[in-house]
């Protein structure tokens, strides 16, 4: 390839992607610089519009937020993450497998049942549970519990069981998407493959393992990788259903936006936010780098 | 024979196995159903039962009549319909060219995007609001479309392009051979052969603005511009007033159309890899 | 010269338009929409409904392509937004002494700093109610002693003697009030009388133990409602649901803590109208229209009729329809020891420490003075990463 054609490749590159990229420079990349710029300021209700550059301090502040309480959430939150996430995959793996059974007829109506979560604004879904199911006086699961004769409980005051219940909640929320993606996945599995690993004998053990996963992983691995960040950072589910305002339930369970929220965002300073919020950032940018990405050799 | 009945019997407790699991799922669901169909106001009730005591259709004739549903309905079609095109006509080609070409800057571009898309979004408001403020897009629905279409780009543009990975080169190649520009290569071949992974990616767009409600709730004024998330989120934000029963029946409504279209695209989800019989 | 400067600006302000966000019930909102149509027919006014309406001030602040001129809350964001000078002192644009027709109370809760930053609308406390099917007015605690006795007697399986959000900053503040502390004092202190809220914390523990675990709205809303709880303390919004629901509503004075010898005295809020810096020094004439069309007592009752709220203007109760009315009545009466719910800017913050206090103490049962210390470190921590 000469020189030029090189170059002109390169740019029709750039050229093609660009709208793409140029929308998320804006919407993706923009906010970050903004809110670093804004993290260096002494932006708060009190210098709304006269605000200065006050350097690092903010930073300097933050690190006092990263207190016990501040530890505890983000272990919480990793636990959270992984309980999530493997749970997550491996349902959608057995449901999208099943829905795939050749005879099954039906399937299309199952999995229109099965996106219903999913096709309804979440907090809607978040507020069906808390007030539908898990609420102390009223909630299905204690009307159930009266009619088994056992004692009702309340559900969302312990912090174990308020992680219990959040992750039922999550999931419930991410398994169609995920169920989706895998179904997808499993689909362009070219059936070729299976005939002969069937007539060399492989059990389905085996198919799974050496057919199965390593066809799909490329496909579903930016899902997966993209899930696992919105499961890290996942808020509505823990405040909405634990630390709404005026209607907490007791536990303390926290990831670490829900106790960011609570310790920084509420006080409306905005540079002091903006440096927890590069802070939490520059975690999970860490993370990621310790924890080499599942989807990278696809890159 | 033998065989036959061990199947049969597999697929019958597999079916009861899905029903059991539908209506486990759907749980939640039901009982919105149920508060929706019913004629007390609450969303609570000590004596719940998923078939309501006095049935009644008036909530959906409120939901219908009352609110302005039909204009945030129009509202939610509109942005949801702009930004699933917009988004897949920027993302498909974006996603091929990173599949396909090499270039510099590729690699490091596809990694740094997923790690951004990972930034704590709760303080991006103010962000994005100074960016659509000067140029006068806060409260403008282009101004919304941009705000969805980036926020799922990374999404649409990954995803894509990990299925368009999976695509055989030799079939491209085989098509060049037979004469074919670039462009009838994408068109004519990946394209149909990438459809399920399109479709995937327009309903988790479709889906996203349906559902949206914070970014319509903050930029737009006035309950004319509302989408149908926004006025679902208003109507129960003022709890002190509203009605449950209306509410509930609205999230049902609000629901149904986004069900039905995942009903109708489902036999396009079905990967053209397989069904060509093409052989990689 | 000037004259082309000025007609350069970006913004072209069209004086006889007047945008006032608001966030209440229809009901209230057309209401003001007819009135103000015609008060004041040569002005174009529009009332639009925003739903989280303060996060978008502070996002818009007063810009003018995207802010409105004036808008419609409770006056405690008043500091918040005051110090982030986005609002205007409506003095200046109101006829001279025309605040001193209001409740003092009312003005009171809309100084800020010196400065009246609202002019009242209406005005709601807490009040305490009772379905009379149980509770029969002879039966209504004068002391908090006999409603907790009362509690005893008819708290049981699926049945309350009396519910209220009780692990709430906005609730649990007419019990603090009670025992003659505060959430937060005038100039930003939080909980300036340590003693007198540990000591209602620990006293209201025994009556949270008869009521439900839950303390949001809807649950207490729902017992009451369904006649599964005899009494509540609770907002004016909630009686036309009891009406409609059929119940025999009783409303009664706050019981009063017999150890202080002080009833519970709730917050309350004042609605007004609040103007933005820039429609005041740009629409000036028409903002002051407006303010001016809202002084009018008539639109006081309507509101008040329209909101189940207090009037704000004192001449309004010189009307019959107001003055019967039961539920104006009882606001009125409660105003006399309500507190206005502070409008420092600090106030933000202590809803939060507030509530975190009140889950600890009542629902996860930590010992009081532990979770009262860590509240005021929590407290004075935020207050200080407020700035």
């Amino acid at each position: 390839m000469t020189m030029k054609k090189q170059i002109k490749n390169v740019l029709m590159s750039y050229l093609v992607s660009g709208p793409s990229l140029l929308l998320i420079a804006l919407i993706v990349v923009f906010p970050i610089i903004y809110t670093f710029f804004i993290s260096l300021t002494n932006m708060s209700v009190y210098h709304w519009f006269d605000f200065t550059i006050i350097g690092l301090e903010n930073y300097w502040r933050a690190l006092f937020v990263f207190d016990s309480g501040f530890l505890s959430a983000l272990l919480a939150t990793v636990l959270w993450t992984a309980v999530n996430m493997v749970i997550q995959l491996v349902i959608a793996f057995i449901l999208a497998s099943l829905l795939n059974v050749k005879k099954l007829r039906l399937r299309k109506l199952y999995k229109t049942l099965l996106m219903f979560p999913w096709a309804m604004p979440g907090y809607v879904s978040i507020l069906l549970w808390k007030t539908g199911v898990f609420n102390s006086e009223f909630g299905l699961l204690n009307q159930l519990m009266e009619a088994l004769g056992q004692q009702t409980m309340r559900w969302l005051s312990t912090n174990v069981s308020a992680f219990i219940c959040c992750t039922v909640v999550n999931l419930w929320l991410a398994l169609p998407f995920m169920i989706m993606i895998m179904d997808g996945a499993l689909q362009s599995i070219d059936a070729s493959y299976y005939e002969s690993a069937l007539l060399a004998g492989a059990s389905w053990l085996a198919r799974t393992r050496y057919i199965t996963i390593p066809s799909i992983k490329p496909i579903i691995a930016p899902a997966v990788i993209i899930t696992v960040f919105t499961t890290f950072k996942q808020f509505d589910v823990v405040y909405l259903l634990t630390q709404q305002m005026g209607a907490r339930t007791g536990s303390d369970f926290h990831t670490i936006l829900t106790y960011a929220y609570e310790n920084a965002f509420v006080t409306n300073n905005y540079g002091y936010s903006s440096a927890i919020s590069i802070i939490i950032f520059l975690l999970m940018l860490a993370f990621s780098a310790r924890f080499k990405l599942a989807g990278e050799e696809t890159l | 024979m033998k065989k036959r009945t061990r199947e049969r019997l597999g697929l019958a407790v597999l079916n009861i196995f899905f029903i059991i699991l539908c209506f486990v799922t759907l749980i939640p669901i039901l009982y919105a159903l149920s508060v929706s169909f019913s004629g007390t106001n609450s969303l609570l009730s000590s004596d719940f039962s998923f078939i309501p005591k006095s049935f009644t259709l008036a909530n959906y004739a409120e939901v219908f009549t009352g609110e302005d549903i039909m204009t945030w309905f129009g509202n939610s079609i509109l942005l949801a319909a702009a930004t699933v095109f917009i988004s897949l006509a920027v993302s498909v080609p974006a996603a091929y060219c990173f599949s396909r070409r090499s270039f510099p800057g590729r690699r490091l571009v596809l990694r740094w995007l997923v790690l951004l898309n990972s930034f704590p979004a709760i303080l991006s408001m103010f962000a994005v609001y100074r960016l659509l403020q000067p140029v006068g897009l806060v409260n403008h629905r282009l101004g919304l479309i941009i705000v969805y279409t980036g926020t799922m780009a990374v999404f649409s543009l990954w995803n894509m392009k990990g299925y368009f990975d999976t695509i055989p080169l030799d079939i491209e190649e085989a098509a060049r051979m037979d004469g074919a520009t670039d462009l009838q290569v994408v068109t004519r071949i990946v394209m149909p052969l990438a459809k399920p992974s399109v479709i995937v990616t327009a309903l988790m767009v479709l889906i996203y603005v349906w559902n949206e409600y914070i970014y319509a709730t903050t930029f737009m004024t006035g309950e004319a511009n509302y989408t149908l998330a926004a006025g679902l989120y208003a109507l129960q934000a003022t709890e002190m007033s509203g009605s449950w029963p209306v509410f509930a029946a609205a999230s049902i409504v609000v629901s149904l159309p986004v069900l039905i279209i995942f009903f109708l695209c489902q036999k396009h989800m079905t990967s053209g890899l397989t069904a060509g019989g093409v052989k990689g | 010269m000037a004259f082309t400067l000025a007609a350069c600006g970006a913004q072209e302000v069209d004086e006889s338009s007047i945008v006032i966000w608001h966030d209440k019930e229809d009901a209230v909102a057309e209401v003001l929409q007819s009135y103000l149509d015609e008060a004041l027919p040569e002005l174009d006014i529009t009332l639009e409904k925003k739903t989280s309406l303060t996060d978008s001030l502070k996002l818009v602040g007063n810009d003018p392509s995207s802010a409105p001129d004036m808008f419609i809350f409770a006056h405690d964001k008043i500091g918040v937004f005051a110090e982030m000078g986005i609002l205007a002192s409506i003095e200046e644009l109101l006829p001279e002494g025309e605040l001193s027709n209001y409740l003092d109370m009312t003005t009171e809760a809309a100084t800020y700093k010196g400065t009246v930053y609202q002019l009242p609308l209406y005005f709601e406390t807490l009040l305490f109610m009772y379905n009379r099917k149980y509770m029969t007015d002879d039966m209504v605690p004068d002391t908090t002693e006999e409603l907790y006795d009362y509690m005893e007697a008819n708290t049981g399986r699926d049945r309350y003697g009396f519910v209220e959000q009780h692990s709430t900053a906005y609730y649990s503040a007419a019990w603090i009030h009670g025992f003659g502390g505060e959430i937060i004092s005038a100039d930003g202190v939080p909980f300036p009388e340590p003693d007198a809220v540990k000591d209602a914390l620990r006293y209201h523990l025994k009556f949270v133990q008869l009521m439900p675990g839950e303390t949001e709205y809807s649950t207490v809303n729902t017992l009451f409602l369904e006649g599964k709880a005899d009494s509540t303390i609770g907002g004016p919004w909630m009686v036309p649901s009891a009406r409609e629901a059929g119940i025999d509503l009783g409303i009664a004075p706050m019981p009063v803590v017999d150890e202080t010898g002080e009833p519970l005295a709730p917050y309350s809020g004042v609605q007004g109208v609040h103007v933005l810096t820039f429609a005041a020094e740009n629409k000036g004439d028409s903002v002051g229209a407006v303010l001016s069309a809202l002084c009018s007592p008539e639109i006081g009752n309507q509101l008040a009729l329209a909101s189940g709220c207090a009037p704000a203007r004192a001449e309004c109760y010189d009307e019959e329809a107001v003055a019967s009315d039961e539920l104006v009545q009882a606001m009125r009466s409660t105003a006399e020891i309500a507190v206005p719910m502070p409008n420092i800017p600090e106030m933000d913050v202590m809803w939060t420490v507030m509530s975190n206090l009140l889950t600890d103490v009542n629902l996860s049962g930590r010992d009081v003075d532990e979770s009262f210390d860590e509240a005021m470190g929590e407290a004075e921590s935020l207050i200080a990463n407020m700035k």
